[in-house]
């Protein structure tokens, strides 16, 4: 279905095994460039871990990931990073007790340079002399980044600007999920991983979180999504994959899966009829 | 070689000895993923109970055991209740620091009712030998190996199948979860604090009536041990508590068969260091286990730290500067001098516990290496002073980040514990390098301080040097706070993994954090051996390590303005309380505690 | 000394800090205060027994020299500070102690880390450093203002050796030490000693002051395959090394340096140190009549207790104050020469004592060959046991 012969991100056979559940189970997935592709299934239906795979968390047992031609399975998450793959955690890691200028600044670490010649072996004592002496370039660099920080936050209207310098610990629930996106866009990603970016949203926040993806995707930005508001998915989606107990049970335009008998199964095996209801 | 059955049979028996408080050690970490620094309080406790039974009261040994259990365990109880319940909410380093406290709490209190002495606990069993290999054993031995596996034993059907065990182990598992299926989480805690504090105890009176000897420093060194063997096992895994100790037995044992009896702990050290990395969760852990810590950074409390005017750090900075021209007395310099060398420890301390999270236990090793190395450069190759402190203070950051560097893979308690293990292990090389550092002997004659050819020995002369030294580090670590990696280094410490998932390389920003703090620990190491003249493989000890946590936590963590606020109020304090001699270090406890429970961000708070 | 007259005149908000230190010229000089000696040593830490057993010594010198008249009818008192033995408080202590006018003279610190790290404070401040516990051949060294009466090495331990293979006739010896300074060069001047005496030393283990469990390190020596174990230990780690030694089936000659000499020892190694040599500088039976005195008033005065070394150390070291204030006056510098001055003083240790001035120290301890039989200290009669 993937028209593009180059896929931007793909999976084969990607596998993970915990103890004697196999949390991720022979998945192949091709993600091209600009598309958006949204994960659903249930709980413990293995989206998570995927993503952790993808992004270095977590190591698979067997499968490949590569991303933009290139091998990148078992890699560190510090060298995807790096290779400009951004992600959102489901439970929302933000840190507590940096403000948000400073947590939304992390996300733009990879994008240093002033600071961080690229030098082997002696490279870390230049940027911790570099950091101390500060000279005009990475002044500039610094105040720059501080600039973008400041155009991303405003994406999010009056929500993080007048708590810039506040402690995220600090911040109702809904801010630290969007300080986790806007601190995933400083790192002005190739591929962003968003985990579940609305969970415990209320429907005008939810509309806001959708608001903004959407124009991510006219961006063009290529995006893969977990999500279990399932509207949300019909409408960004250029595919949805459903997962169940590890396995890819259907994948396809929003709406041929959602009417798939196996993906009904799956959910109205597992008893996540509340999930459908909040979606609908 | 007969020898060996021997080394062999000697590592079991003192094992044994190390299991009775590993199994406590491991059955408290296991519900409260805590390590109790306490318990060898307990066990010194237990120890002196039961010599007040058996040689005031004459009590037969049942008896004698039965009143050291029920006693111990009501210690417990009562700390359970008053020391550690009321952190629940609290950060996870606060019931740490306060088991620290009560440690010295009690010990100070033992001390104070018993006097140091030590004391002869008589065996009350018969004096029968029975021959293995070429050496005997007792029935004390055989009593000491039924206590720990039998209590072991008990311990895991109890766990494993009793009620009250069922929800001891839930709670283990998850708390909130645990809270919410109706498991009386308190009481659990209750439950399990006395049963370990009741085994320790046991344990304590058994082991003084092993080497019909008691006396007040016998706490630290059972904990220690006990530590070891417990993380060896497996933390929280009580089985593995018991082989954990066996093997730590025998590692020791074979040491000292090979290398010498100076070598024992060193591979005790070793042992630890080396399960650390290899197996993080120790030997026995299950490889389902959940992760020691929770995922998200509740390690450090959050707070609003208290933002101190630039004005008012100049005044206070302008007033000590000029505070020899007023007529103060040498000791109030002297005084301050020590503030400012623990000073520059805290910074260094403030920076790699506060700021990236690696609650180093074993910061006084580099304050030895920073100290060995100016002084050796000084003394032997006669390089100026000035010099050798700087390179010591180069030393020290180099030097003390590579020995660091195994444990920047681990997390939470164990960076503690592994630190604490590097710090011994440096102090044993120190002792057992002979033909560099001169080993008990020590480094004396060392050049008094100077710079540029002129001697630093008036006390106001090394006031104003250690001072400004102190100031210029101070100084130089708000600048690299201010930073990126600054920013850096708290995002790995709130959250190691999203910090990783952005590129935050955990060794590189880690060995910065080392290498940084390394040098001005180094250099106080070193302004204190010119200062002293003097040094030995005692000077830089595990107290001052735990002294330069405590003044970390006073001032608040990364806080660098409390680092100098809690080094003055902790050199200071005790120096007050001169008066009351003997009861200082209980007050010191005590102000612990109260500062835990009250005010765990610090006085400044966490930056 | 005006610096230090004028720093200790303390005025202003940091006058409680300095509580002790201030104090006027003249007060001083109503000569109805005591004179004041400053004791810096462990009363709290690991040591803390030693810092207890001093004051027991001090003590009861103190009651002997105050029924006698004092000093020139002015009362002797002392000042003691807990050092914890740590480098860093002694250091406080030791410009606390200079800048105190008040004090005369300083006796300690117990550990020669905390000893030597103060002493460039008080040779500097000019107050004498009188380190009666400090073996450490360097303490001395340190200056003119550091005294000891602290047996050397050099001389305790070729007595020992004498003891052991001269008298005893150990041929072949294992010696177990701690490994601290005191332990370490206790170790070299024993070895070259029994070495020069004709013995072999087969081997020699160090071990650490908190060690509990010896079993494995007698296996080493066993296997050695000496006719005698020598201990240069103090008496906690002395009686554990015994009890274990015979445990572990260890029936050799077991012969102790004097540390271990104290009524702790018998107690805590009970029928284990039985037999035991041990060469010491005073026992029980003997009839000098100044170790008579310190005997009998020691047990008087502490419930029937019987002293140890330290005690022995301790009230040596308060005599031989008053002895040094009595020509010294309360001149710091005075006091200083007047340790040169001093003739036969009184002593325990050492019968009389007198000290070398070049080397700062005494010579000439007291020598008494000890064994123990039937749980009492006993002089050796000279039959093999």
């Amino acid at each position: 279905m993937a028209e593009q012969l180059d896929p931007m991100l793909s999976l084969r056979g990607l596998t993970r095994r915990f103890g004697g559940l196999t949390a991720v189970d022979v998945i192949d997935l091709d993600l091209a460039k600009g598309e958006l592709i949204s994960i659903i299934g249930p709980n413990g239906a293995g989206k998570t871990t995927l993503f952790n795979l993808v992004t270095g968390l977590d190591r698979p047992d067997a499968g490949a990931v590569s991303f933009e031609g290139q091998d990148i399975t078992g890699l560190s998450p510090e060298r995807l990073a790096a290779e400009g793959i951004a992600r959102t955690f489901q439970l929302g890691r933000v840190f507590g007790n940096l403000s948000v200028m400073d947590n939304v600044l992390i996300g733009a670490h990879t994008r240093l340079r002033a600071v961080k010649p690229a030098v082997p072996v002696i490279g870390p004592l230049l940027e911790m002399g570099l950091a101390l002496l500060r000279p005009a370039s990475v002044r500039a660099e610094e105040e720059r980044l501080r600039e973008e920080v400041k155009a991303i936050l405003a994406r999010f209207g009056e929500r993080l600007l007048p708590r810039i310098d506040q402690p995220a610990y600090s911040l109702s629930y809904a801010n630290r999920r969007r300080v986790e996106i806007a601190r995933a866009l400083a790192l002005k990603p190739r591929l962003l991983l968003l985990d579940e970016p609305t969970a415990g949203m209320n429907p005008t926040e939810t509309a806001e979180m959708q608001g903004l993806v959407a124009e991510l995707k006219v961006e063009g930005l290529t995006i893969l999504l977990i999500e279990h508001k399932l509207e949300m998915v019909m409408r960004l989606s250029d595919r949805v994959i459903v997962m169940d107990e590890g396995r890819k049970i259907a994948e396809g335009p929003g709406e041929a899966v959602r009417n798939d008998p196996k993906v009904i199964e799956a959910y109205l095996g597992h008893g996540l009829t509340t999930e459908q209801e909040s979606a609908a | 070689m007969s020898s060996w059955l021997d080394y062999t049979i000697n590592g079991l028996i003192v094992g044994n000895v190390y299991a009775l408080v590993a199994v406590g050690l491991a059955l408290i970490f296991g519900v409260s993923r805590l390590i109790n620094f306490a318990q060898g309080s307990i066990y010194l406790v237990g120890a002196y109970i039961g010599w007040v039974a058996v040689v005031q009261l004459h009590t037969p040994l049942p008896l004698t055991i039965l009143v050291v259990a029920v006693a111990a365990a009501l210690v417990g109880l009562i700390i359970e209740r008053f020391g550690l319940r009321p952190l629940q909410n609290s950060v996870r380093i606060a019931p740490l620091l306060a088991t620290i406290g009560i440690s010295f709490v009690l010990d100070q209190l033992v001390m104070l009712t018993f006097s140091p002495n030590p004391r002869a606990l008589p065996s009350q069993l018969p004096d029968v030998r029975f021959q293995v290999g070429n050496g005997t054993i007792g029935p004390l031995d055989l009593l000491i190996a039924g206590v720990g596996i039998t209590s072991a034993l008990l311990l895991f059907v109890f766990l494993r199948y009793s009620k009250l065990g069922w929800a001891v182990r839930a709670t283990a598992q998850d708390r909130d979860a645990a809270m919410q299926m109706g498991v009386d989480v308190n009481r659990v805690n209750q439950a399990v604090f006395g049963i370990a504090a009741a085994l320790g105890g046991v344990s304590g009176m058994l082991v003084g009536m092993y080497y019909n000897q008691i006396d007040t420093a016998m706490s630290l060194q059972a904990t220690l041990k006990g530590v070891v063997a417990e993380v060896v096992g497996g933390a929280g895994n009580v089985p593995g508590a018991v082989i954990g100790s066996l093997l730590l037995g025998l590692v020791e044992s074979y040491g000292v068969a090979v290398f010498g009896t100076s070598y024992r702990n060193l591979f005790a050290f070793l042992l630890l260091v080396v399960v650390l990395v290899l197996r993080p969760n120790g030997l026995f852990a299950s490889a389902r286990q959940a992760p020691p810590e929770p995922l998200t950074g509740t390690f450090i409390a959050p707070s609003r730290p208290v933002r101190i005017p630039r004005w008012a750090l100049l005044v206070a900075a302008g007033g000590f500067a000029i505070l020899p021209l007023f007529p103060v007395s040498f000791y109030v310099l002297q005084t301050l001098i020590n503030a400012w060398l623990l000073g520059m420890l805290a910074l260094s301390l403030t920076l790699v516990a506060g700021t990236i999270g690696q609650v180093s236990l074993g910061h006084a090793a580099l304050l030895a290496i920073g100290a060995y190395t100016s002084a050796l450069l000084s003394l032997t190759l006669s390089v100026p002073v000035g010099l050798a402190i700087i390179g010591g203070g180069l030393m020290s950051a180099a030097l003390g980040t590579l020995l660091i560097s195994p444990s920047f893979r681990l997390r939470g308690h164990y960076v503690s514990i592994a630190t604490l293990a590097i710090g011994e292990i440096v102090s044993l090389v120190i002792l057992n390098w002979e033909s560099v550092t001169r080993g008990p002997i020590g480094i004396s004659g060392i050049p008094p301080l100077s710079l540029f050819g002129y001697d630093l020995i008036s006390p106001t002369s090394i006031y104003w040097f250690s001072l400004a030294v102190m100031v210029v580090l101070a100084l130089l670590q708000a600048r690299l706070l201010g930073s990126h990696l600054g920013r850096s280094f708290r995002a790995i410490r709130d959250d190691d993994i999203a910090a990783r998932a952005y590129g935050l390389s955990l060794n590189r920003y880690k060995s910065l954090a080392f290498i940084f703090g390394g040098f001005a620990a180094g250099v106080s190491g070193g302004i204190a051996a010119h200062l002293y003249s003097y040094i030995n493989h005692e000077t830089f000890n595990t107290q001052q390590s735990i002294l330069a946590l405590t003044v970390v936590i006073l001032g608040g963590l990364g806080n660098v303005v409390g680092a100098i606020v809690g080094s003055v109020a902790l050199v200071g304090l005790p120096e007050v309380f001169r008066l009351a001699a003997e009861y200082r270090i209980l007050i010191y406890g005590i102000v612990l505690l109260l500062l835990v429970r009250f005010r765990p961000q610090g006085l400044l708070g966490t930056i | 000394m005006s610096n230090i007259d004028r720093r200790s005149l303390v005025k202003g908000s940091l006058a409680a800090m300095m509580a002790g230190a201030a104090f006027s010229r003249a007060a001083f000089a109503q000569s109805s205060e005591p004179i004041l000696l400053g004791v810096s040593g462990p009363l709290t830490g690991p040591n803390a027994q030693y810092g207890t057993q001093w004051k027991q010594g001090f003590d009861l010198a103190l009651d002997e020299i105050q029924a006698a008249g004092g000093i020139n009818g002015r009362k002797l008192a002392y000042q003691f500070e807990d050092s914890q033995s740590d480098p860093r408080q002694s250091v406080a202590i030791a410009q606390k102690f200079v800048s105190d006018p008040r004090i005369v003279m300083e006796l300690g610190d117990f550990s020669s880390p905390a000893s030597m790290a103060a002493s460039p404070i008080y040779q500097r401040g000019g107050l004498v450093q009188f380190g009666f516990t400090n073996s450490h051949p360097d303490f001395t060294k340190g200056g003119d203002f550091m005294w000891s009466t602290s047996v050397s090495q050099a001389d305790e331990q070729p007595l020992l050796a004498s003891y052991a293979v001269r008298r005893l006739g150990l041929k072949k010896l294992a010696v177990l030490h701690l490994n601290t300074d005191w332990g370490r060069t206790s170790r070299d001047y024993f070895v070259k000693a029994a070495k020069e005496y004709g013995a072999e030393v087969a081997v020699t283990e160090g071990y650490i002051a908190e060690e509990r469990d010896f079993r494995s390190t007698l296996v080493r020596v066993r296997d050695a395959n000496p006719d005698g174990l020598i201990l240069i230990s103090y008496y906690s780690d002395g009686a554990l090394i015994a009890r274990q030694a015979r445990q572990v089936g260890l029936k050799q000659t077991i012969c102790a340096a004097s540390s271990v000499y104290s009524p702790k020892f018998l107690e805590l190694g009970g029928e284990a140190v039985e037999d035991v040599h041990l060469g010491t500088r005073y026992f029980p039976q003997d009839p000098r009549p100044e170790v008579k005195k310190f005997i009998a008033g020691f047990k008087a005065k502490y419930g029937g207790q019987e002293p140890d070394a330290f005690n022995a150390y301790s009230y040596d070291a308060m005599n031989m104050a008053a002895a040094v204030v009595k020509i010294g006056g309360t001149d710091r510098r005075a006091i200083r020469d007047a340790f040169a001055k001093v003739k036969d003083v009184s002593s325990v240790i050492f019968g009389a004592a007198t000290f070398d001035v070049e080397s700062r120290r005494v010579k000439g301890a007291m020598n008494a060959e000890l064994v123990v039989r039937k749980g009492q200290f006993a002089l050796w009669d000279g039959k093999p046991t």
